[in-house]
């Protein structure tokens, strides 16, 4: 369905879109369940069983060996974490602005968040290899003394993330009170009960609606600088170590931007799809992928000039070490992937100076796909391409990951993808008092409408 | 025997004049209840002051305390000289103190809407199942059957669509 890009949504009613969201939720077709089979069945495959057998032979299953001893597992949690980026705090960065483009897509894109950071926490326990002490990273009073050291970037990640998840999810679920109540309202049985429980006897009065106004606006400022504080520490990770081309201030800045960048792009995969399944379509419009496109292409040139910088710096730096670390990123045994992170994440998205590119659907759905792809590859190179070239030759190596590293890598897509496909179903997929918000309040007429159309 | 009354309205405006009449006739513990957040509430009812910020304010308060504290004295507690530096090392420490200062905010500003909201609320109070749909509803408790009439009078004067009486027996 191609309808005008300007103010579709003003011709629904308030009917319109309440019918629209509970028919998502409560009419489920065969379809769904195919999806949802073929997804859950393909985690346990791809996932957890290539898990199991790891556990079973020991962390030697993976690829990880001296000197890359670091890999896929770590790309992947560095990817999940910068994929849940944009969600929360686009969501709260466009709350605060009052962008009101940003209702009828911020409940799924906050979904992303909280489901990339449970796919990122599991793959900590995938990589740690001996998931069963994970418990010793938490700061607990124990009969062992052990307590961790907060020097270490590995215990800010344990505090970073564990908040940002306990932020991110209190904020979907405080934004979508309201919306529990409406499907109260309107379901029955084990739903009504659900429903019930998680709308808290929300009634939706003046007074609920400003204690929700401030406390929603208040977690919304608390969230951003947590957001943005998360993928610094992930990224120093990596530059607090003393590895050419690992160690660079930049990594920051360059981490952030590289996660809200891939959040953006997977915001744009997600509303194509959520479009297109669930009937959406008069609720997530051209507008909503001409803005996220705009949003894109700004942050690809930020992206392609930190880049840049990254190279300066190491080529600035004039040491042998770092000389041979952006030789071999440039030019050595992964260079290929090196390029194509740059076609995908660089010049492709050029072609989003176009409005008809940026308005056009399926083209944007293959763009945000590689520059995802894109993003996964630079996650992967960064710790690759550096671990392969420290300081002496006799140190140097490369690193292949395993089939059981590929085949997790492929599985937590279809983990994300099964979490995603149960939220639909459970969550309001798309805000309905805030896209209400949106339309034209019914206005004070002598004859008033038939109940249905106030708009 | 008290009963509540509840007018039914098609538009946020005379849901709001209807409040402000109700008002002014001598009614108190009015509640307006609508599908979205209406604009002009405070000037009909009064201003609404929300104590959620000092939930905030002490929560990150007590988060950035209780997170130095926390690195800090695992550092005393279990020393780990490293080269001579100091056993408080101040930047890493600073990190510890900004997370769990943002999450016990988190926390408290939840805390703070849950009571200051009155919600979790599972009893029976009063509500019209329009009104999360595309209703805006006012309502108010009445003492008697004359107390009733004239609100009612009110609310239809304003242009209710409908009028209830939702009984204290009923809730």
């Amino acid at each position: 369905m191609h309808r005008p890009m300007t103010t579709e949504t003003f011709k629904l009613g308030y009917n319109d879109i309440h019918d629209d969201v509970i028919r998502s939720i409560v009419k489920t077709g065969p379809k769904y369940y195919i999806a949802l089979a073929t997804a859950g069945g393909t985690t346990l495959l791809c996932f957890f069983f290539p898990w199991f057998y790891q556990l079973y032979y020991g962390i030697g299953a993976a690829g990880m060996n001296h000197p890359g001893v670091w890999g896929t597992y770590l790309a992947s949690f560095i990817f999940w974490i910068g994929l849940s980026h944009s969600g929360t705090l686009l969501s709260c960065v466009l709350h605060l602005t009052n962008s009101s483009w940003r209702k009828a897509m911020y409940r799924s894109a906050e979904a992303m968040t909280l489901f990339s950071l449970v796919v990122a926490a599991t793959y900590v326990m995938v990589h740690v290899g001996r998931p069963w002490f994970i418990h010793w990273a938490v700061p607990y009073p124990n009969q062992m003394e052990l307590w961790p050291n907060f020097r270490s970037p590995l215990m800010f990640d344990v505090m970073a993330i564990a908040t940002y998840i306990t932020g991110s999810t209190i904020f979907i679920y405080m934004g979508s009170i309201p919306d529990f109540a409406a499907v109260r309202d309107r379901t029955s049985g084990w739903r009504n009960t659900m429903y019930t429980l998680l709308s808290l006897g929300w009634r939706g009065t003046d007074k609920e609606w400003h204690r929700l106004h401030w406390a929603y606006t208040f977690l919304a400022v608390l969230i951003i600088p947590l957001a943005v504080s998360v993928h610094s520490i992930v990224s120093w990770d990596f530059a607090m170590s003393i590895v050419p081309s690992l160690h660079q201030t930049i990594f920051a800045p360059y981490f952030v931007v590289g996660a809200i960048y891939s959040g953006t792009a997977g915001i744009v995969t997600v509303m194509f799809v959520l479009r297109k399944s669930m009937g959406f379509e008069q609720y997530i419009t051209k507008l909503h992928f001409d803005n996220l496109g705009k949003l894109l292409l700004v942050l690809s040139l930020i992206w392609t000039y930190i880049n840049g910088v990254e190279l300066f710096t190491a080529w600035y730096s004039g040491t042998s070490e770092e000389y041979e670390a952006l030789n071999y990123k440039l030019f050595g045994y992964y260079s290929w992937l090196y390029w194509e992170m740059i076609i995908f994440c660089a010049v492709l998205p050029m072609l989003m100076f176009s409005t008809r590119f940026r308005t056009s659907f399926v083209p944007m759905l293959i763009l945000s796909i590689a520059i995802n792809i894109g993003m996964y590859t630079e996650r992967f190179l960064i710790i690759a391409t550096s671990l392969s070239r420290q300081y002496l030759p006799d140190a140097w190596g490369t690193y292949v990951p395993s089939p059981v590293e590929i085949s997790i890598m492929l599985g937590s897509f279809a983990l994300f993808t099964t979490l995603f496909l149960v939220f639909v179903k459970i969550f309001p997929s798309v805000s309905m008092y805030e896209v209400k918000e949106t339309m034209a309040t019914p206005k004070m007429e002598p004859a008033a409408p038939a109940a249905g159309s106030p708009a | 025997m008290t009963s509540n009354v509840v007018g039914l309205f098609h538009d946020p405006e005379s849901a709001l004049t209807a409040a402000g009449q109700l008002k002014g006739a001598g009614f108190e513990s009015l509640e307006i209840m609508s599908p979205v957040p209406i604009h002009g509430v405070e000037e009909v009812l009064g201003k609404k002051k929300s104590v959620i910020k000092n939930f905030t304010f002490m929560g990150a308060l007590i988060g950035g305390i209780s997170g130095f504290a926390l690195a800090a004295g695992t550092a005393i507690a279990w020393p780990h000289p490293v080269g001579g530096r100091p056993i408080i090392t101040m930047p890493p420490f600073l990190i510890i103190t900004y997370e769990l200062t943002i999450l016990f905010g988190i926390l408290a500003t939840v805390l703070g809407f849950f009571i200051s909201s009155r919600l979790p609320a599972f009893r029976n109070r009063v509500y019209v199942p329009e009104s999360a749909v595309d209703k805006f509803v006012v309502t108010a408790p009445c003492d008697d059957a004359e107390h009733f009439k004239r609100a009612e009078a009110i609310l239809n004067d304003a242009g209710a669509e409908q009028v209830r009486e939702i009984g204290g027996s009923d809730l």
